[in-house]
């Protein structure tokens, strides 16, 4: 009986030795993002991302555990370097997150400053990987996003086209890039730059009708403006082949919530709707998402899940390496080369990824098709077509 | 050039007076108690909401939303009025910190019910093109400029012709005045400040029927309300409807002559040129004439 219990007592003891272990390997991270303000809807769907990546991170590494420490940066810059020195002040070791240009400069700024690496895929603007920091990483950039929508537009072979864009930083930039592309392919671009606060768009959209009369309308903005433009073209009907967005703008909330507004609109989209994950880490996302928050996975909630899969696995490694206090996690972030749910990712001395390429989707009947590039679509272009 | 023109315009004071009815309820509440309420452009997009949940549960177009919004909003209104009531000193100047508070709760609350989606209505009746010759809007835009010059004139006609109505105006003129008169001050105040609830609760309801909506926009809303108030000149419910329709045309006609980058701006600027040159307002007390 003695033997018996003593038996037990090992193993009980074996037991709790274990579980401490794993506490004492629980590696805390920061997730920087917008949960309120002007941005709380994408910034709620990236931290969707992040939370599946950590349970699926924390089910299938074994060895470290991960949590995740989450701070509002309410959509404001200086809230946002509120929100990291909070964070380093909590203990992370690395911050993940961030969204809009205008956030993540400021917010990676004092990341640098307090020695934490800050992998983000929430802004494109150019100027924050010329910063050159060696902390700061993102998985996506304008380049991806333009050649996508400069891919689409020359299979369309159109010759003339008008961009109507947000004077916000990265939809900016993006729109002077798209516009310098298409012009030295010869096509006739006219721009048209709109205040983020605008919500009346027929004075823009009558002026392309009448004066520019281009084969294409590209928009460069966000939800509330694809909405706006779309509805003011609606009205108007300018003699257009196709309006073509970028982000937010192919995925199926729009699809569902706005279901008159869409048929044949083109956006980036990295997967189609129903998605189809043909990949294990792909299944297991899908079904992580689904499991935690009952609704199929979009694109905010996949970047958000490869930016911090990334960062995970090179805190392992660093980890494991002994390195995690003394730059090892950055040093690590770089040496990353792996296949994820966007593509292969691999980082330049900036920390940008060097693989980015974005696809193009279209509405139809209710579903989103990838139509460019060829290798990778999974319907035909309906074009020309318009929701009018 | 001309169309375009025209087109503008038109777009113009169709905006203006969306703006109307939006600042009217904060221009009725500055002109009784000289208080600012902050947390008027959250009680715009409370009916904003109101109208989405009936739509999107009931399949029910927004205009159903108007009494469940009217009744919502007038409470929201009246319980602002009770916490400005409970200010003991400098009111004019607290209850700026107090409503810019209570507008930061409501916009955390929408946050929390509706999520931080973007919303607005599916009605394709309400989508619809109105065209009337070379000039194109949607049906609902029409539709709430013609309700918006209702309100304004049933506004009008109600401060200068009903009981209440004076009263709010001797309130507004002399407080102790209006006492010695009879007239309940705090009750004249919860008055105006439940009309204001009336007033939002359309303008939410007209907002979510052309525009689109989102949580953070109350506070762009209370902006744009402000601005249009000051340029009217504290109390004048004509100054409203023009310093609106101004501000509308002036920003359309910005976009077709120039660039949309610069109506913002544009605004901006004739709010700080009104006020340079006119600070009392176009229709305020020194040279008022509505």
């Amino acid at each position: 009986m003695n033997r018996i219990s003593s038996k037990i007592g090992l193993v009980a003891a074996a037991l709790s030795l274990h579980v401490g272990g794993a506490f004492a390997d629980e590696i805390l991270v920061g997730a920087e993002i917008p949960l309120t303000g002007s941005l709380a809807r994408v910034g709620a769907g990236m931290h969707e991302g992040i939370s599946v990546a950590v349970d699926v991170f924390n089910k299938t590494n074994g060895k470290h555990t991960i949590k995740i420490v989450t701070a509002d940066d309410e959509s404001a810059p200086a809230k946002a370097i509120a929100a990291v020195e909070k964070l380093a002040g909590d203990g992370v070791v690395a911050i993940t997150g961030g969204y809009g240009s205008n956030n993540i400069g400021p917010a990676s700024d004092a990341a640098n400053k307090l020695g934490l690496p800050y992998i983000t895929s929430g802004g494109v603007a150019e100027n924050l990987t010329e910063r050159g920091y060696k902390t700061f990483f993102r998985i996506n950039n304008t380049a991806g996003y333009q050649k996508a929508m400069v891919g689409l537009l020359d299979t369309m072979q159109i010759k003339s086209a008008s961009v109507v864009y947000s004077t916000k930083e990265a939809t900016a930039d993006l729109a002077k890039d798209v516009e310098k592309e298409l012009a030295a392919k010869g096509v006739a671009v006219t721009l048209h730059a709109f205040d983020p606060a605008i919500t009346d768009f027929k004075p823009i959209i009558n002026k392309v009708r009448l004066q520019d009369k281009p084969e294409v309308i590209v928009m460069v903005g966000y939800e509330n403006d694809y909405v706006g433009i779309l509805r003011a073209a609606k009205v108007l009907k300018p003699k257009v082949k196709a309006m073509v967005g970028v982000w937010s703008l192919a995925t199926p909330k729009m699809a569902s919530d706005f279901p008159d507004l869409m048929p044949s609109v083109y956006g980036t989209a990295l997967l189609p709707f129903p998605a189809e994950f043909q990949t294990e880490e792909g299944k297991r996302f899908a079904d992580t998402y689904m499991k935690l928050y009952n609704k199929a996975p979009d694109y905010l909630g996949q970047f958000g899940f490869v930016q911090s899969m990334i960062l995970f696995e090179a805190i392992a490694r660093a980890a494991d390496a002994g390195t995690l206090k003394s730059g090892g996690i950055a040093q690590e972030l770089a040496r990353t080369d792996r296949q994820t749910l966007i593509g292969r990712v691999q980082f330049s001395d900036k920390g940008d990824n060097l693989n980015f390429v974005h696809r193009m989707g279209q509405h139809q009947d209710g579903k989103i098709a990838i139509v460019w590039p060829s290798d990778a679509a999974t319907g035909k272009m309906n074009f020309p077509g318009v929701p009018w | 050039m001309s169309e375009l023109i025209m087109q503008a315009l038109y777009s113009g004071v169709l905006q203006g007076g969306s703006y109307a009815l939006i600042a009217l309820g904060l221009a009725l509440v500055f002109g009784t108690m000289k208080v600012i309420n902050l947390a008027h452009g959250e009680l715009v997009l409370l009916a904003a909401y109101m109208a989405y949940t009936v739509e999107s549960r009931f399949g029910l177009s927004p205009m159903f939303a108007i009494p469940v919004a009217l009744v919502l909003v007038c409470i929201c209104a009246v319980l602002v009025y009770f916490l400005i009531s409970l200010i003991r000193k400098d009111r004019e100047l607290n209850s700026l910190i107090l409503t810019y508070g209570v507008g930061i709760i409501l916009t955390n609350a929408v946050l929390l019910i509706w999520s931080a989606d973007v919303r607005s209505t599916s009605s394709a009746w309400m989508q619809d093109a109105l065209v009337f010759g070379p000039f194109y809007s949607m049906r609902s835009e029409v539709l709430f400029f013609v309700v918006s010059m209702a309100l304004m004139g049933g506004l009008w006609w109600w401060l200068s012709k009903s009981w209440y109505g004076r009263a709010v105006r001797a309130v507004s003129s002399n407080r102790d005045a209006a006492k010695l008169m009879g007239i309940n001050p705090r009750t004249t105040e919860i008055v105006s400040f439940v009309v204001a609830g009336i007033l939002a609760a359309f303008a939410g309801v007209a907002i979510f029927s052309y525009g689109v909506i989102q949580p953070a926009f109350g506070h762009a809303l209370t902006v744009k309300a402000f601005i249009i108030t000051v340029l009217a000149g504290i109390g004048s419910i004509p100054g409203v409807m023009v310093g609106a329709l101004l501000l509308g045309i002036a920003e359309a006609l910005t976009v077709t002559l120039a660039s949309s980058a610069l109506q913002e701006l544009v605004g901006m600027g004739l709010f700080l040129l009104v006020l340079f040159v006119m600070p009392n307002g176009l229709f305020g007390a020194a040279g008022r004439r509505g």
